[in-house]
């Protein structure tokens, strides 16, 4: 506490009332803040925890995070009691007892068996596109903070990345729509109608014509827009490795390229690696992008499911968890018996999200402590 | 850096593949609203329970979206709750596909308001000036007073467009008027305002805290659906070159067993 | 930065030297392509949302033409006086039934309450209710199995039981306005019904008779006033016919029309689909569907339009009919009604006599002077949906599309979350920065930046599970309904949205603001305490306006935040696309609206491609793009500018 700064201002209090009055409105308003956020999160878990944990050992409800989503039946048989089951098991009680059996038979969408296929279908988003950004994102860094120097490119590319991380999630949603979906390159037997341009190969054809809802098509848009947040971390992290370690190197005789993988990424790696697992829990997060390039609300496959060919996996559609909860939320009405599904769901996302802040909070940390010049 | 770019060539090869189909014995389903938020999934998963193997895909954005998936190829089977125009028939006809159409069930459109709402029954015109606009409060059709809410769905749903022909004769919708995604928002809306009112499929009407009005002195239940104003028919749009699977599907859905499961779910038989 | 490598003195044609320069300048160049990728991107977006946007205002523009060619915008013309008839007839209306509804207020109440009970009691015993019901129905000959019929029964017996002691769901709803006999011998009526009747109870019925009883007794002095609204309701029915009619047929000039350009498309298309066909038979049929395509003639507007000019003469004749109904009204109205609602609808009706008469005198003018062959310039489209106030899509008649009802949305739901947010964000800011202690600091900013991590969707979804309810049933209560727009009649509104979006915000407003409150040298604030300022004056005199253009940078960056988001708005706006009712005054922000971002969101999932609707969603993303932009731009700019102190 005895910074000199406060020592110096301890001398002088002209009017402590005032003071304490100003301080405690801000603070009002700061554990405000505080407070609402502390409610939110304990809103969800009071509600989404037992959908995933139990009582007993292991304490996890795996069949939340196993099971396929399914139709709930809420219905009581002839003695009047009441039973609530997923399809597969309603279809296997009726065909046991009868269908004659049921009575007041109501339904909920999606609010039955588990979300295997949101979290399946998020993960491969996620992981597809950080790949991707990580690949373009580092190289764009690696030319701005080793290579470029001053000019009108860099002005440009320093422009362009400002103005692409301030653009809203809707307009990637619509730029992946207009591109990836309807407009990036394929080779074809034979070009649909809405190609923008075939080329010819001969054997086949080079048609622009888009790769349809799927799931190349969401992590590109995804890709796209977590860009800017990695090109900027990655860039931060080339920039704090230290001016001498490049000198030493070209000292050497190295060149620029042995220089930067040798003397520089294995340097910086750390914190690039850390900033992405931020962008990572953005790319889970957001809805608007993947809501017309690669979300469906319901799909009884797992995505790597049912495919003729292994690559096949990109151009199938996925269930991804914020799509999940978005049908949740605006699908079905919320009653005792969807109560599971949708708190769950949040609560599981959350979880995800807050693993990766924490985890890239963590690493960070370790990072900084570990690598100190 | 090489198993990067090994993996942006395995992504560009696999983005070339994109034209091919995948997934051989998955039915993909697309449409309507009405049909697909209950009748198709049950259906779809009874038909499952005997037909192992088979997978179903299941998108319920609406009848409009029905056709270009048809025509793209991206669905076996379309859902509406209205017939196709003559140009979305063109548009899959123009990709060789030709569409046939089946009808799935009958449905009525019944109008719901708040559980505390007293009032029991409209007229038809009473009901085309609530949902105009023209009539604002609820004491001018005889109830207690407070300001009308409606609730519609929103426009790439058959039920909107055919809500305005049977209805309202063609009129616009009044513009207070707000635009939800499906039947069971609608429900929930409903039953959260005590001023509300709304239309949903017959299937949705028995919902906990609203309760169907009679109109023109008919109930809507499916007893009435001759003689009810708001009957309508749904259907199956199918390509006429469907492979065995769809058909088998189509064939169960419209067959005894099919039409039990929509009467369960509030639907009127064929 | 580094700067280029120091010359060495590996001599310039030596291999090494030479191998290292040539790769190195590849490399050089395939980081600098990947850097330009931005590049690529930005401009990718830019050019496709203009590519698939731009055609809209011509395609509009061309819709818009067939609206006035085929008529329907003559007919319009009447339509809207129509409309404006309607809405005063309902102004009256309001007027005449609040007054009469006035004085019943009691028996309104009792009514209610003793149907919320049988409402209620229903509601627990529906389920055993339904249930014999339906065991009845299957029964046939045979009669109901005695188990089951028993065991139904008692549950049903046990349902209401639980009922009537209020132990179901929120227990039996209060009856301040009955007297407690008449409330125990309803339970009692209730109790004793028999379990598939659905009859309402004695009393119900009772209290309907009083009611309406009441009503007509109400009724009886405002005879007058009645016979007036009916007169003046009747008044339209002459204009409504010929709308109607003229109508009709201005539809099916349009439908002939459209239908006409269908299958010259339907043509075109099958004629192409027979070039590229490979098989002959293909070929050969395709080419036959063709020739069977066009079965219409193009429509000649002029001569199918003439029977409904030829009528201008009866629709002056209506609109005079109503002119005159209007100024009858004018006498024949009551000079006050007492209740004060009543009253404030016969004002408002008043006050809108003037203008809807010349309106009406306008319409007369605009019938005559009407043409169907103008044509319409690209810049009226444009202005047509910058300053549109409609936006109407998938109807029968015409499709509108004007921005205005979702610009105004979505700015009244930023000005409510930036209400919120900059008092808290930065307040917070400031107390975190300069007041509070270390550890509370280790506390307050994980947990706002915890604040920032939770998704939008998840919000969006505590908008509709929680949020909007819980604010929903605060508003029912007596206590608060002084406040403007209390009680809430929607939930889903401009106000839950903007609570939640003020969410969203605080932690870019907080993060920002702190940086920049940290950015200030501490030189300042030392100066200023040595001159002897107190802790308070040094923080708002000093540091604050040291770091205002930070702060004011993330207030923007904020502001790009909120507007640009989507899924909040699109779950809990409410999706009303109406400009919303400024004479509300400050009640305004509890209505629903539909934004810029929640419209793309909402409807591009469901056109056609290519279509107008699809071309106007582009449109309004290109809008979007350019407002944030424009936005983060400004902020940009206001952080570089009034650097205060930096090296």
């Amino acid at each position: 506490m005895e910074n000199p700064e406060q020592l110096i201002r301890k001398g002088v209090h002209h009017d402590r009332l005032k003071e304490g009055t100003v301080k405690a409105v801000l603070g009002g308003l700061t554990w405000g803040v505080v407070l609402v956020a502390l409610l939110i999160f304990g809103r969800i878990c009071w509600d989404g925890a037992p959908a995933v944990l139990k009582s007993e050992f292991p304490f996890v409800d795996t069949d939340f995070l196993t099971a396929k989503t399914e139709t709930l039946h809420v219905f009581d048989d002839a003695v009047g009691n009441r039973h609530s089951l997923p399809a597969t098991e309603y279809h296997a009680w009726v065909e046991k007892e009868g269908s004659d059996a049921v009575f007041n038979e109501q339904t909920y969408s999606y609010s039955g068996g588990g979300i295997a296929g949101p979290i399946a279908g998020t993960a491969l988003l996620t992981l597809l596109s950080i790949a991707m950004a990580l690949f373009f994102g580092v190289a764009a860094a690696i030319y701005l903070s080793e290579y470029a120097k001053q000019g009108r490119f860099i002005g440009l590319v320093r422009l362009a990345i400002l103005n692409l991380a301030g653009v809203p999630s809707i307009v990637f949603g619509l730029f992946g729509f207009a591109v990836f979906v309807l407009a990036a390159p394929v080779f074809t037997e034979a070009p649909s109608e809405r190609s923008l341009l075939a080329i010819p190969l001969g054997f086949t054809w080079f048609s622009f014509q888009g790769w349809n809802s799927s799931l190349i098509a969401g992590a590109a848009t995804l890709a796209c827009m977590i860009l800017p947040v990695i090109i900027t971390a990655s860039e931060e992290s080339l920039k704090a490795v230290p001016q001498g370690f490049r000198e030493a190197s070209l000292a050497m005789g190295a060149t620029r390229w042995q220089t930067i993988r040798k003397c520089v990424l294995p340097f910086a790696l750390p914190g690039i690696l850390t900033s992405s697992v931020l962008s990572l829990a953005r790319a889970a997060g957001e809805t608007a992008p993947i809501m017309f390039t690669v979300a469906v609300a319901a799909k009884d496959d797992l995505p790597w499911e049912g495919l003729s060919n292994p690559f096949g996996i990109f151009q199938t559609q996925v269930q991804a968890l914020p799509y999940h909860i978005y049908t949740l939320a605006a699908r079905i009405p919320s009653s005792e018996f969807t109560q599971r599904a949708q708190y769950g769901s949040v609560f599981v996302f959350l979880m995800m999200i807050f693993l990766f802040s924490a985890l890239s909070i963590i690493l960070r940390n370790r990072v900084r402590s570990k690598l100190k010049w | 850096m090489r198993n990067t770019i090994r993996f942006t060539a395995a992504s560009l090869f696999a983005g070339a593949m994109l034209a091919t189909n995948a997934g051989a014995q998955t039915i993909s389903i697309k449409g309507s609203d009405t049909l697909g938020a209950k009748l198709v999934p049950q259906l779809a998963e009874s038909f499952k329970s005997k037909n192992g193997g088979v997978k179903f895909e299941i998108a319920a954005e609406g009848s409009s979206t029905a056709f270009p998936a048809l025509a793209n190829g991206t669905a076996q089977i379309g859902m509406s709750s209205r017939k196709a125009k003559p140009e979305e028939i063109t548009a899959a006809r123009a990709k060789g596909i030709k569409l046939n159409e089946v009808e799935a069930c009958h449905d009525m459109i019944v109008v719901i308001v708040n559980k505390s709402n007293p009032l029991k029954k409209l007229t038809k015109d009473q009901v085309a000036k609530i949902f105009t606009g023209q009539v604002k409060d609820w004491s001018e059709v005889g109830g207690a007073p407070g300001p009308i809410s409606v609730y519609t769905r929103n426009t790439s749903s058959g039920t909107y467009k055919d809500w305005q022909t049977l209805a309202m004769k063609g009129r616009n919708y009044a513009s207070g008027s707000q635009k939800l995604a499906g039947n069971e928002q609608i429900v929930q809306e409903t039953a959260k305002n005590k001023n509300g009112i709304g239309y949903v499929g017959l299937a949705y009407a028995k919902s906990n805290g609203i309760h169907d009005v009679t109109v023109d002195g008919v109930q809507p239940v499916a007893a009435n659906a001759k003689k009810y104003a708001y009957s309508r028919a749904c259907y199956f749009y199918v390509p006429e070159n469907a492979d065995a699977t769809t058909k088998a599907f189509i064939d169960y859905a419209t067959g005894a067993e099919g039409q039990k499961i929509a009467q369960r779910l509030g639907f009127v038989p064929n | 930065m580094p700067d280029s490598p120091t010359s060495s003195s590996v001599p310039a044609d030596h291999p090494f030297r030479r191998k290292g320069r040539g790769t190195d300048g590849l490399f050089k160049a395939f980081f600098a392509g990947n850097a330009g990728l931005t590049i690529v991107i930005l401009v990718l977006i830019i050019a496709f949302l203009i590519r698939e946007g731009a055609g809209f205002f011509p395609d509009y523009r061309r819709e818009l033409e067939l609206y006035r060619r085929s008529g329907l915008e003559f007919v319009d013309l009447s339509r809207k006086d129509l409309t404006a008839h309607e809405q005063m007839s309902s102004l009256l209306n309001r007027a005449y039934y609040a007054q009469v509804n006035a004085s019943c207020r009691n028996e309104f109440q009792r009514s209610q309450e003793a149907a919320a009970i049988v409402n209620y009691l229903g509601e627990v015993v529906a389920p055993a209710q339904s249930a014999l019901q339906r065991v009845l129905d299957r029964a046939g000959e045979e009669g109901v199995p005695e188990e089951l019929q028993a065991s139904l029964s008692a549950k049903y017996q046990a349902l209401l039981a639980d009922a009537l002691a209020g132990r179901a769901g929120k227990g039996l709803p209060p009856t301040p306005h009955l007297s407690s006999a008449e409330r125990a011998g309803l339970l009692a009526d209730l109790k004793s019904r028999d379990p598939l009747s659905t009859d309402d109870p004695a009393l119900v019925l009772a209290l309907q008779e009083q009611l309406s009883a009441r009503q007509d007794a109400a009724a009886q002095p405002l005879e007058d006033f009645r016979a007036a609204i009916d007169a003046f309701a009747d008044a339209s029915v002459a204009l409504d016919n010929l709308v109607a009619e003229s109508g009709d047929t201005v539809k099916a000039i349009k439908e002939a029309a459209t239908l006409h350009e269908i299958e010259t498309t339907k043509r075109a298309t099958l004629l192409e689909a027979a070039a590229k066909a490979k098989k002959p038979e293909d070929k050969l049929q395709f080419e036959a569907e063709a020739r069977a395509a066009v079965t219409t003639e193009a429509v000649d507007f002029a001569p199918a339009l003439k029977p409904v000019l030829d009528r201008i003469p009866e629709f002056r004749e209506a609109n005079a009919a109503l002119s005159a109904a209007l100024a009858g009204a004018g006498d024949k109205l009551p000079k006050r009604l007492e209740d004060a609602k009543a009253q404030r609808y016969l004002a408002t009706f008043r006050k809108g006599m003037d203008a809807y008469a010349i309106e009406l005198a306008d319409t007369n003018a605009a019938l005559v002077a009407w043409r169907n062959d103008l044509p319409i310039g690209l810049g009226s489209t444009i202005l047509g949906f910058v300053t549109g106030r409609e936006w109407i899509t998938g109807g029968e008649w015409q499709d509108f599309y004007g921005i205005i009802p979702l610009f105004t949305g979505s700015l009244l739901i930023a000005v409510i979350a930036l209400a919120l947010a900059i008092p808290l964000g930065v307040g917070a800011a400031i107390y975190t920065n300069q007041l509070a202690g270390r550890r509370e600091q280790n506390f307050i900013k994980p947990t706002i930046e915890f604040l920032q991590a939770i998704p939008s969707v998840v919000l969006g979804f505590l908008g509709i599970a929680v949020l909007g309810t819980l604010l929903q049933e605060t508003s029912m209560k007596d206590s608060l309904s002084w406040i403007p727009g209390f009680p809430i009649q929607e939930r889903l509104n401009m106000f839950t949205a903007g609570c939640l979006l003020g969410l969203m915000a605080i932690p870019t407003i907080f993060t920002l603001s702190e940086d920049a409150l940290n950015n200030v040298p501490s030189s300042f604030a030392e100066a200023s305490d040595a001159l002897g300022a107190s802790k308070l004056q040094t923080i708002f005199r000093v540091v604050c306006p040291a770091a205002i253009s930070g702060i004011l940078a993330a207030v923007l960056l904020g502001l790009g935040r909120v507007i640009g988001e989507t899924m909040v708005v699109l779950l809990v706006a409410g999706n009303r696309i109406e400009i919303p009712d400024f004479t509300e005054g400050l009640g305004v922000f509890f209505q629903p609206a539909h934004t810029l971002t929640g419209i793309i969101a909402q409807e591009l999932g469901e056109v056609p491609f290519g279509s107008v609707h699809y071309r106007a969603l582009f449109v309004v993303g290109i809008l979007l793009f350019a407002i944030v932009l424009g936005i983060n731009w400004t902020a940009q700019r206001m952080l570089h500018k009034f650097r205060i102190g930096h090296d």
